[in-house]
Formats: C-alpha cells, structure tokens, sequence
C-alpha cells in the first residue's frame, strides 16, 4: 500500500557550519516552509504544514527526515495535528528519523487533538548513530467534539522505536481506548487530561543532569505529575499528566533549556507560530 | 495426566528465590501516596497492571517466546528478551526485571539441562541478551511439554500471586484478604490469558500512562520497602 495521502522527505547537511536542505520532496497533503536560521549558530529550523488541515478517514503521511553528520535541526508543525472522524478507517503516519553521528534533531510538533470517533495511528522510527543528538516531545489532548466532551475519539496509538547503530534501544507503545476504558481511573490517566512525552538522547546524560530537571520543577499536583527515568543507553525519558497544552509546554521548555545549557552552553530558540 | 505440570508449578511458588519479594512494579508510589489503601483500591490498581501492561509485556512474551520455540526460531527469543527490556522505560523497573530473569536463569539451570539456557547464559555474559523470567519460565514450561496457554496463565499466575503476597507486607493486607484477591483474580488470569492467544507482535509492549509514570516516580519515593 504506497498511496499515500501526503509524503515528505527532507535530507540536511552542513555547509560551511550551516545547516542546508540537500534535497526537499513533498507531494499531497503535507510541505515544508523555508527554513527560518533563528540565530547564527547554522541549526535550521523547518515547519511542516498541513495544507488539507486536518487528518481524515483512512488519510498515510510519511514523512522521512535525514540528517548527515555535523547538521543541526529543529522540525515543528505549524500548528496543532486534527484527526476528524474515521468511520471507515483509521489515519495513520509513519515518519523515519535518520540521525548520522554529530547530527543534532530537535522534534518539537504541536499537540495532537482527536475530534469525536477519530481512530489515529502513529509510528515514528528514529534510527541514530553513537554520538548523535535527540529531543523529541509530543502532546496528547483530550480531544474535540461539539459538546465539549473529553475522549470522545475512539482510539489512539502511538509507537516510538529507537535505534543506536541499528540496535533498538528503546520502544514506547501507548494505546488509548476511550470508548472502552475509563480515562479517569487508575492507571490510566488518573483525572487529567492531557499526556506529555519527552524523549531525550545523548551521550553526555547523566544522574546529575536528571536530578537537576527533577528538582528544577514544582511538582504541584494539582497541576501536573511528572515521571522521570533513565534509557539503558546514555538518554532518558520524562511523562507528564497534566490538565493543559500549555503546562506540558512549560514544564518541556524548562527541560530543553536545562539541557542545552548544560549541553551546548545554548539557549533553544522560541518557535514563532503566528 | 501430565505429571511435569507439578514441575512447572515448581516455579510458580512464591518461596522460589529470585527477589521478586522486592519489587511492587510502582504499587508502591500509590501506597504511599494513600490512593491504594485496602483490598477493594488494590484489587482495582492489580487489574490494570494485568490487563493493560502484564499482558502485552510478559504474557505476550511468554506466548510468543513459545511459538519461536515450536519452530526452533531462536533469534525470535532474542528479539523478544530485547523487546521485553527497552519497552520497559521505568528504570528500576527494567532492571528489576532484568536481575529476576538473571536470578531464575540460575536456579533453573541447577534443575534442568535444556541447551537454549546455556546459549541464553552465555548471551547475557556476553551483554547480547538482557534476561527475562517470562522467558526462562516458558522456556521451561515448553521443555516439559506443558501446553503453551497453560505456560502463560502458569507465569501470570506466579507473577500476580507474588505482587500479592507483597501487597501483603506493605498496605498492609490481612492473609485472608489476600487469599480472597488470589481466589478473585483466577477468573481474570484465565480471561487475560485468552485475550493473550488473539495478540500478536503489533500489540507489543502497550503500556497504560498512569501505571508507567507511577513506575517512574518510584525512584523518587522517600522511605521504600521495594527496589521498583
């Protein structure tokens, strides 16, 4: 099955400490924007679009992203990801990730919000070489529907595949069936609403680096619950329930500052959206 | 009647040592956090541990492991016990795991001589392997003729009996009230192993958020009675 509803591909490498588009190709329901160079350090910033504006029945997006050694690259969405209804089949993306050593890849996509009966899969495949560079992070709302019911869509499926030189080292699998499963209880999502993932890899990780993200933040219940742990490899991973898109935004912004601080000696760049 | 299904149950005693008395697999975080506090509130958390991480990590394992066993496919084991590690994101979960599967492997090999337990042995020196119980279970399971649903509800029965016994010590529970949760989750064990023979390898390692963020925040739990 190759009919795909959109398809992306995105190849970068460094040119004189800038990092270029070696090759763009998009066809269908999703593009790339003109790289935006926040500031002088050559990483690239692209967003991607959606032109069609939302997911809708029986919709595949592949999207595949290459970055050659020394690259630096930000990828966001231009705004959030809307999966409508899908009476007949579900939509579905797979996106392939593919980090050579000394690349950096900053995946930052806008929060995903299901509408009523949506069912939506998702496969992103990140396959990385030793001494290449991750942050990822993803945002799960409630939903949408008409009457402003919460979990109104039918499922949701996302999978997360890593690999260090072809081995996998890390596989995050969550599968939200609101119509069969009662969001609220324990276990699942324990009276809120939205779910945060951050998926941090690099080799200067450490025990330090975890406990200064963990003490950095209030852990106010009311507002959030947070999880952090350590990968088997050099990286790790934070969950957060929370009640708002944007306490997870601030809450992922506070820990991607810590860590190109620590890391770079940087500061990341706000991504403009409107 | 066959009589290795004795055997099997060998290793699903609760006495049989390999550490799983240390670890409550974040039930923990929710002890001291006051939301599981009697019989009723565990009972409901044991369920979703069962129902919407158990099955999909060690049970699944379990009935596929078995299969690549059937048809001598041994790098499928591989894959799996690799599987079985990385989807596992909580590190003290991970490597709790890890040291019970390391643990078994040991004591099931002073008992049995089967070779894919040496080869399983040497991978894991040689840091190719990672070490799973459900794996060594059912190899086990698999090497007495026991049949392959049975292998998986024998390992699921162990592995919730012991959380159990654990939350025994640490609500703590009543022997009776424990008992009663043992007797009340026989039907669920047989149901979650059905459900089981309709998964397959796209179903791996699904996990329920709460469950597995309570696992994380373990590591930062103050006064700790278990390891994970």
């Amino acid at each position: 099955m190759e009919n795909w509803t959109g398809t992306l591909r995105l190849d970068v490498e460094e040119r004189q400490g800038k990092t270029v588009a070696k090759n763009v190709y998009f066809q269908g329901a999703l593009k790339v924007m003109r790289p935006v160079y926040h500031d002088d350090s050559g990483q690239a910033c692209y967003y991607i679009l959606n032109p069609g504006g939302g997911y809708l029945d029986g919709d595949r997006y592949n999207l595949q992203f290459s970055l050659k050694e020394k690259t630096k690259l930000t990828l966001t969405t231009q705004s959030a990801t809307k999966v409508y209804k899908t009476p007949n089949q579900h939509a579905y993306q797979e996106t392939e990730f593919i980090l050579k050593k000394g690349s950096y890849l900053e995946y930052i996509p806008d929060p995903l919000i299901m509408y009523r009966n949506a069912r939506y899969k998702q496969k992103n495949v990140i396959r990385m070489e030793q001494g290449a560079t991750l942050i990822y992070s993803d945002i799960i709302t409630p939903g949408w529907s008409p009457d402003g019911e919460q979990f109104s869509y039918d499922q949701l499926q996302l999978m997360n595949e890593v690999y260090m030189d072809d081995e996998l080292v890390m596989y995050d699998h969550i599968k939200l069936n609101p119509a069969e499963q009662d969001m609220k209880a324990i276990g699942f999502m324990e009276g809120y609403t939205h779910l945060g993932s951050m998926i941090v890899i690099g080799e200067q990780t450490n025990a330090d680096l975890l406990d200064r993200l963990y003490n950095s933040m209030s852990h106010d219940e009311n507002e959030y619950r947070m999880g952090l742990s350590m990968l088997p490899v050099k990286g790790f991973t934070i969950r957060v329930l929370a009640n708002k898109t944007q306490t997870i935004e601030r809450l992922f912004t506070e820990c991607h500052q810590i860590i190109s601080e620590a890391w770079f000696n940087t500061k990341p760049s706000f991504l403009r959206k409107y | 009647m066959n009589p290795n299904i004795l055997s099997l149950f060998q290793l699903c005693d609760s006495n049989l040592p390999t550490g799983g008395f240390s670890h409550s697999y974040g039930l923990e975080t929710y002890i001291q956090e006051g939301q599981v506090h009697d019989q009723a509130t565990f009972a409901k958390w044991l369920r979703v541990y069962l129902n919407e991480q158990l099955i999909y990590s060690d049970g699944l394992a379990s009935h596929l492991v078995y299969e690549a066993l059937e048809n001598n496919d041994f790098q499928k084991i591989w894959k799996l016990d690799r599987m079985l590690t990385v989807q596992s994101l909580p590190r003290e979960t991970r490597e709790g795991t890890q040291r019970m599967g390391e643990r078994m492997l040991s004591l099931v090999e002073a008992l049995y001589d089967v070779p894919v337990l040496a080869e399983y042995r040497k991978r894991i020196k040689e840091k190719k392997s990672f070490g799973h119980s459900s794996i060594v279970f059912t190899i086990i399971g698999h090497h007495l003729g026991v049949p392959k649903s049975t292998t998986t509800l024998y390992y699921l029965y162990s592995a919730i009996s012991s959380l159990i016994q654990n939350a025994v010590r640490a609500i703590p529970l009543g022997q009776t009230a424990g008992q009663k949760t043992i007797q009340e989750f026989q039907q669920e064990l047989v149901r979650a192993t059905e459900k089981i023979q309709d998964l397959d390898e796209a179903d791996f390692g699904i996990t329920s958020p709460g469950l597995e963020l309570a696992q994380m925040k373990h590591e930062r739990v103050n006064i700790r009675i278990f390891m994970s």
